[in-house]
Formats: C-alpha cells, sequence, structure tokens
C-alpha cells in the first residue's frame, strides 16, 4: 500500500479544487497540499485544436479519455471524470445569482434561507471572477450592483447578438453580454479570444479550464495532484470523529492507496461528494459520515429550463459565435406579493429551421442546386435560440442514493440521482410555464417572429446539492463554509453546499463559495506547513 | 476448442484487415461512380470534384471505435462505429449508369434516408457525401454568400460587422 501524508488532502480534482488549492498555496505558503482526482489529467493543450477538429468533423469526444467506464451514475448529467471536471469542457458562462436566492424563506416564505449574507457573497464573487477571468458587461439594474469592476471588458456582440438584442429590446425587456471566463484580452498567462465557436473545447485556453491553474500550481511546486486514484472510503477517529485517512486505489496500478491529513476536503461536485460520504459508514454513523441529519444526497437541486426557437426578419449568420448568449435579468425578482416566479432569459444565435434540408415541405427530394436554392431562400429570415432556466426548490427527498444494481469494478455502489421538486413549486409550475410561454410569445410579436418549437429540459440542469448549507445542524450537513457539523476537519465545497441552484448558472457561486471556504481552512491550517 | 478461438481471431483479423485496406483505398474502383453522384447531389458552382477528393480524404481518416461526445443531461458512451468505406463502396457499385436523380431517389428510400445527417454517418453514400458538404462550415458560407468561416478561429475584431461578401463565388 501506498501511504501518504500532507497538511491538507483534497478530494476531487474540478474548478473547486483548482481554486481553493490556489488561494489555499497563496494564504499559507509551505503547506503541503494533496489533490486526489479519479480520472486522468488532460494538461495536452498543444492536441486541443486537433481534438477540436475530429470533433467537429466526425463527432468525435473533444477530450479523449476523460471519463472512466465503470464509474457513472443514474441521474448525473455529465460523464466527465478528469482532472479540472466538467469546467475542462464548460462554457464559461459566469452568472451570478441575485440576492432573492439566499432569501427565499425571509422574502417570499419559501423553502429555506442561506446562512450568509449577500454583501458576504458578493465580495467572494469579485474573487471568483479575478481568478477565474471574467469579460462582461455590468448589469444596469441597481439591484445587480456590483462592488468591483469585471476584470475584462466584456466580449463584443457579434453583428448577430446585436440585431437579436434589438429585436429582444423591442419587447421592453433589457439585454446584455453574457458574463463569461473568456479572455477579451490576454489575461492570467492565458490567451486572448480568437473565436472559434467551439468554446466546450477551446483550442487556445483563452476560455478558464482547471488545468492551466493546476500546471501553474504543479510548476511551482505548491501542490501534488495524483491521477487516476479512486477513492472509496473516508475513515473517523471513533472517539473524536475527525476524519484521519482516505482510502482507495490507482486506477492504473490497482494498487492501495492511503492518505493521511490533518483536514480534509471535499471537492467532488454535487454527485460525487455526497456519494464518498454515503459510501464511509461507520458504526457511530451508519447512514454515512457528516450524515447525523440525515441530509447527505438530500435536497439534490438544479434549475428547470424552457426553451424556444423563434424564428424572425432579421439576417442572422449562423456561426458568428454561437456560444456567446445575450442574457435579462429582468425576471431575476419578484414581488411578494406576486406569484413567484424568477429566471434568467437567454438568446443566442441559431441556424434552427434554416438548416440545409433533404426534402422541401411537400416532401420534394431536394439535391445539388435545388437543395443550395431551398436553403438560400429559407436563409433569409433568422432564427434566435431563446431560454429561461426557471427557479425551483428542491424535495427533502430529492435524492442521491447509492445504487446496488449498479456497482463499479470495486464493487462500490454508484450514485442514483432522483430529482423531486417541493410542493410549492410543483404547484406553481403551470403559472411559471405559462409565463415564459407568455414571455416567448412577446418576444415573438417582433420582426414577424414566429415561434418554431419550444421544448422542456426533462432534467434539472446545473445541478447542486446534497451536503447543504445551514445554521441548524438538524437541517443541514455542513455551515456556510462547508465545515461539516458532524466532523471538525472535514469539508465540503462548491456544489454540494449550495440549498438552491438559483436560476441561472452556477459555477462562479460555486467557485465564490469555495473561495469563501479557503479563507476558514487556511485559519486552521499551520503558518509554515508541518 | 482453443483451435476455434485461433481460427476465429484469424477470420476477425482478417475481415478488420480487409476492411483496414478498403478504408485507405477508399473510393477502390467506384471513383467514377462516386464523382458522377456529386455532380448531382452536389451545387454545380461548388466543382463537385474538389468536394469529392476532400470526401474521400474525410473517408481515409475515419477512426473506427474512437469515443464520441458522450453528451450532457443526458450521457452516453459509444465508440465511432467501423469504418463506412466498404458499406459506401457496396452502394456506388449498386448505382446504376448511368445515374438518374430516381435511382438516387429510390437508393434514399431504400437506406431509409428522411433528411441530412448532422455529420456522416455511415448509412448511405449519398446522404453523407451531401451531408459532407452542405453542412460544412464551407457551404454555410456559400449559402449565405459571406464569409461567416464558423469553424475557422477568427478573432474578436469586426464580429460587431455583416461578415464580410464572397464575392468570388456567389
Amino acid at each position: 500500500m501506498q501511504k501518504f501524508e500532507s497538511d491538507i488532502c483534497v478530494i476531487g480534482g474540478g474548478i473547486s479544487a483548482a481554486m481553493l488549492t490556489q488561494k489555499l498555496a497563496e494564504l499559507r505558503p509551505g503547506v503541503s497540499i494533496h489533490i486526489v482526482e479519479a480520472g486522468r489529467r488532460l494538461f495536452d493543450l498543444e492536441n486541443r485544436m486537433e481534438y477540436r477538429r475530429r470533433s467537429i468533423a466526425y463527432g468525435e469526444n473533444a477530450w479523449p479519455g476523460d471519463f472512466i467506464e465503470d464509474q457513472a451514475g443514474k441521474g448525473v448529467i455529465s460523464r466527465t471524470m478528469a482532472v479540472g471536471g466538467s469546467a475542462m469542457h464548460w462554457g464559461g458562462t459566469c452568472n451570478r445569482f441575485s440576492e432573492e436566492d439566499l432569501r427565499l424563506k425571509s422574502i417570499y416564505g419559501l423553502y429555506v434561507d442561506w446562512p450568509l449574507e449577500w454583501r458576504e457573497l458578493e465580495k467572494y464573487y469579485c474573487e471568483a471572477e479575478r481568478r477565474l477571468g471574467v469579460s462582461g458587461e455590468p448589469s444596469p439594474l441597481p439591484e445587480d450592483a456590483r462592488s468591483e469592476p469585471y476584470p475584462m471588458q466584456a466580449m463584443e456582440l457579434t453583428y448577430n447578438l446585436l440585431e437579436l438584442k434589438k429585436w429582444g429590446e423591442k419587447s421592453g425587456i433589457p439585454f446584455w453580454s453574457t458574463p463569461q471566463a473568456k479572455n477579451t484580452v490576454a489575461y492570467g498567462g492565458r490567451a486572448k479570444c480568437i473565436r472559434c465557436n467551439t468554446c466546450a473545447i477551446c483550442p487556445t485556453g483563452a476560455r478558464y479550464s482547471p488545468d492551466f491553474t493546476f500546471k501553474q500550481l504543479l510548476a511551482n511546486k505548491q501542490v501534488a495532484l495524483h491521477d487516476q486514484i479512486q477513492i472509496r472510503r473516508l475513515v473517523m477517529d471513533e472517539d473524536s470523529a475527525k476524519i484521519t485517512t482516505a482510502t482507495g486505489v490507482n486506477r492504473s496500478t490497482g494498487e492501495a492507496v492511503e492518505y493521511r491529513a490533518p483536514i480534509f476536503v471535499l471537492a467532488s461536485g454535487y454527485a460525487w461528494s455526497p456519494h464518498l460520504l454515503l459510501l464511509s459508514r461507520n458504526s457511530r454513523f451508519p447512514n454515512g459520515l457528516a450524515n447525523g441529519s440525515g441530509l447527505v444526497g438530500k435536497y439534490m437541486n438544479g434549475h428547470e429550463f424552457i426553451s424556444a426557437f423563434i424564428e424572425l426578419d432579421s439576417q442572422i449568420y449562423p456561426g458568428m459565435n454561437e456560444t456567446h448568449a445575450l442574457i435579462s435579468r429582468q425576471y431575476f425578482r419578484c414581488k411578494p406579493s406576486d406569484t413567484y416566479i424568477r429566471h434568467d432569459l437567454r438568446i443566442w444565435e441559431s441556424a434552427v429551421g434554416h438548416e440545409p434540408r433533404l426534402r422541401a415541405k411537400d416532401g420534394k427530394l431536394l439535391l445539388g442546386d435545388d437543395l443550395l436554392s431551398d436553403w438560400r431562400t429559407r436563409a433569409q429570415r433568422g432564427t434566435a435560440r431563446v431560454r429561461g432556466y426557471y427557479d425551483v426548490h428542491p424535495d427533502k427527498n430529492s435524492s442521491l442514493t447509492l445504487d446496488e444494481a449498479a456497482k463499479n469494478k470495486f464493487g462500490d455502489p454508484m450514485p442514483k440521482i432522483e430529482h423531486k421538486l417541493d410542493a410549492a413549486t410543483v404547484s406553481r409550475q403551470p403559472a411559471t410555464r405559462q409565463h415564459l410561454q407568455n414571455v416567448f410569445t412577446k418576444l415573438a410579436k417582433n420582426n414577424n417572429g414566429k415561434i418554431l418549437s419550444t421544448s422542456e429540459g426533462g432534467y434539472l440542469d446545473h445541478p447542486a446539492g446534497g451536503c447543504r448549507m445551514g445554521r441548524n445542524p438538524s437541517e443541514s450537513v455542513c455551515d456556510s463554509f462547508g465545515q461539516t457539523h458532524d466532523h471538525e476537519n472535514l469539508f465540503v465545497v462548491g456544489a454540494p453546499t449550495l440549498p438552491n441552484a438559483g436560476c441561472t448558472n452556477g459555477t462562479l457561486t460555486f467557485v465564490a463559495l469555495t473561495l469563501r471556504s479557503a479563507d476558514r481552512i487556511a485559519q486552521m491550517l499551520p503558518k509554515h506547513g508541518l | 476448442m482453443r483451435r476455434r478461438n485461433v481460427l476465429q481471431w484469424l477470420a476477425g483479423f482478417a475481415a478488420s484487415l480487409r476492411a483496414w485496406s478498403q478504408t485507405t483505398a477508399f473510393p477502390g474502383d467506384q471513383d467514377v461512380a462516386l464523382r458522377n453522384l456529386a455532380s448531382l447531389v452536389l451545387p454545380s458552382a461548388e466543382k463537385p470534384d474538389r468536394i469529392v477528393d476532400r470526401f474521400v480524404q474525410y473517408v481515409r481518416d475515419y477512426r473506427p471505435g474512437a469515443d464520441t461526445e458522450h453528451g450532457y443531461g443526458f450521457t452516453r458512451v459509444r465508440p465511432k462505429p467501423p469504418s463506412p468505406a466498404q458499406g459506401y463502396i457496396r452502394q456506388l457499385a449498386a448505382l446504376p449508369v448511368p445515374l438518374t436523380k430516381a435511382a438516387i431517389a429510390a437508393a434514399l428510400e431504400q437506406s431509409q434516408i428522411k433528411d441530412l445527417p448532422r455529420i456522416p454517418e455511415g448509412k448511405s453514400v449519398i446522404a453523407d457525401l451531401m451531408s459532407f458538404y452542405f453542412q460544412s462550415a464551407e457551404a454555410n458560407d456559400f449559402c449565405y454568400g459571406a464569409a461567416i468561416q464558423r469553424d475557422t478561429c477568427r478573432g474578436l475584431e469586426g464580429s460587431s460587422r455583416k461578415p464580410q461578401p464572397l464575392k468570388e463565388r456567389v
């Protein structure tokens, strides 16, 4: 068995781990940090242009080797398991939540309040934006006031987005550029964006991904990164309830491994963090570590979404920058006296309805020049892809459980996530859906618009939860710093700690909360290492 | 039993070798048939022979078994299927000479092709050749008469303006 010891052991190697360890290395230089990740490290920036090419041409995985065949769970929305995690292929969208997300109970009498103040979180949003390198246009709404400007100016709106902004604002809804972790100037040792239109595989590094942070930390010898190490259990000292050891196996050699540290941090995301806690049972915590409340794997959350494709009289040139969008925060808040409906509103360029097609509307086969002619005729109109992510709240039994019917090669049951919304959310669903349909209809009234289709997601996007934070140990797994109520030296950071997922992308919030956790963890670390 | 395994392995190896050789030599003796097909299904102004040359290279560079995108929301891990080259050659050989639009329609019907796939998927050489071109960034530019250059890294500057017109080929 291989044994390792450090001041802090971080389990999981995604964006939360990258941000946490970067900050800890700054606050406590000299501390020894182990980062342990089940997947491989994909640090081959030099190959990404070719991966991108083959992804476009052949539909090949742009991140070859970024998953583990036997490590999958039902209801887990991405198979990615590699150093960098889902943030290797994220779109880079960096929207903030709003104060309402943290004050649902006190403002609306719904669900629960977060155990921290908005002003406190806002400080960490600024830090997250600095560290990730976010380019953005400030929201003009006073409720969205910022204490610091964005680190970089917003990405220039393409001709398409300018056309779509004009169209959208005719409805009285203001739109602006979506903030993104994409460089509009060289920043953080990474290049300026050159608009490759494939942010899921950014071939230049202009879109932030955690591999850059890890490479910097490794180059400076500030961390030890152990990839392909599957942590299977956390072991607790029965008397003190402190976590003493993380045990696992090296996936490439099959050798058993053990990590010892005074502090452990779970940074494995909404699925694998609660999963590991549930796997780590003992006589004192028969339902899993940190689970005195019985809430590990409960209140799994995310947000619902409804999309529409709206055809309109505007010349849209599909492909100018399909990954950049407009956002409106108009509906981020609602009056307490009104039906509770909160959502963001996004507009992207789209080619839907104007793609080349093999058959005309009457079924006639189109070949060669006929096909091109048909395509050109239809291309005179444009299409907007519109989407609203809307706020929903989880039921306690919105759960992640261990699936005894699906095990990995080590015999560990895999996670199974079954989302369930609370009764108040379910009761207002029809009104929410109708409201979004009304918004789409309102937008379509301009430029001779026509709604081509609408659809619902069928899953909760930007998922979070499973170890929700709170002040009361009987109603939560950890406090607002991610420190678990049951084990003083065990932290959970990022997505799992969110009680609810707001109504827009969550990554910036996961990072902001993680950076706040780092401040607390740093206080517990020795000043000059062991 | 062991002998049967060896024979099975040899048969499998021979089939793989045949598939590989047909992929690297694609379109084999069906070059004329492929070019005749292209002249009917691709835009005349786009010099179909040029597109055929690129399609041939595309087929030769195909990697059976490569991982595909595993998706988001609803995920699946699925490798790329075997090379389509053998199937393409068979389908090209079955096309009549001279080739007509009616024969193309019948072949598409037989392959149960309803629309153009997003990328070539190996079911029909006709649909895949058309998809290879019409779903490309180049065709997108040709349709719109503008240098959108969807798949090219183009820089941010000037993106707020209309793409430049494609004067030379419209």
